[in-house]
């Protein structure tokens, strides 16, 4: 029997992390989508203003065609605030 | 006889001076020593960049360490996952991949660019303001790209 329960939505949850080695310039940073997640989230996340989802679309509009159409497991750039 | 005795004079007297001179100091020895310069330290060992371990808990030390472990938590749980490793880089790449579920589905993926030069601890971490739904997940570790280690935990209500 197949089930039709529902994924459990993850887009709040919060990620972060440190080290103790010291941090190198990233060559380029990237997010992955994840189920719930938009633009605005995104920025959110990541610039503390879900204002900026702009930034991240220009960045990527050469996956994203509609700002609002954005899809689980694409990888985006995330340039820097 | 009188210029043989003036002459004996003269000799002897010769004698008698070249008797008291002092012996001139000697020479050096040799030359001043030689600058010892001295042989360069071996150069310290490389050791390439790898994860050592990978632990899970509740919390963390300000060393980035797990200082709770667990691989169960609740619903309302901040979940850690320190990496530990060796080595040096001028740049190294990890990331941590949580998912959810034998399907796998994405939680959260964030990396952390580092330039390692020994021994060090590197810590991620996810919360869920609206409570873990219960279930099993798991986080994997790569560097640069490629697996470096994963663990198992789980969620109950």
């Amino acid at each position: 029997m197949a089930s039709n329960e529902e994924k459990p939505d993850f887009s709040d949850v919060e990620a972060g992390g440190s080290s103790t080695a010291p941090t190198a310039e990233p060559a380029e940073q990237t997010y992955t989508v994840a189920s719930g997640d938009t633009l605005s989230k995104i920025a959110k996340k990541f610039y503390g203003d879900a204002n900026k989802w702009r930034q991240i679309f220009d960045a990527n509009r050469d996956i994203i065609k509609n700002p609002d159409l954005i899809y689980p497991g694409q990888t985006l750039k995330i340039p820097s605030a | 006889m009188r210029w043989h005795r003036i002459t004996t004079l003269i000799l002897m007297g010769s004698i008698a001076l070249f008797a008291c001179k002092k012996t001139p100091p000697p020479a050096p020895s040799s030359a001043p020593a030689e600058t010892q310069t001295p042989a360069p330290a071996p150069a310290p060992e490389v050791i390439p960049f790898k994860v050592t371990s990978i632990q899970l808990g509740k919390a963390i030390g300000s060393d980035k360490t797990i200082s709770e472990p667990a691989t169960t938590f609740g619903p309302k749980d901040t979940i850690y996952a320190s990496v530990a490793s060796e080595g040096t880089a001028p740049s190294v790449t990890l990331k941590a991949r949580w998912t959810y579920g034998a399907a796998g589905q994405l939680v959260s993926e964030s990396q952390q660019t580092i330039a390692p030069t020994g021994p060090a601890a590197t810590e991620f971490h996810v919360a869920k303001a609206s409570g873990w739904p219960a279930g099993k997940y798991k986080v994997e570790i790569s560097v640069d790209g490629s697996p470096a280690g994963a663990q198992d935990f789980e969620v109950k209500k």
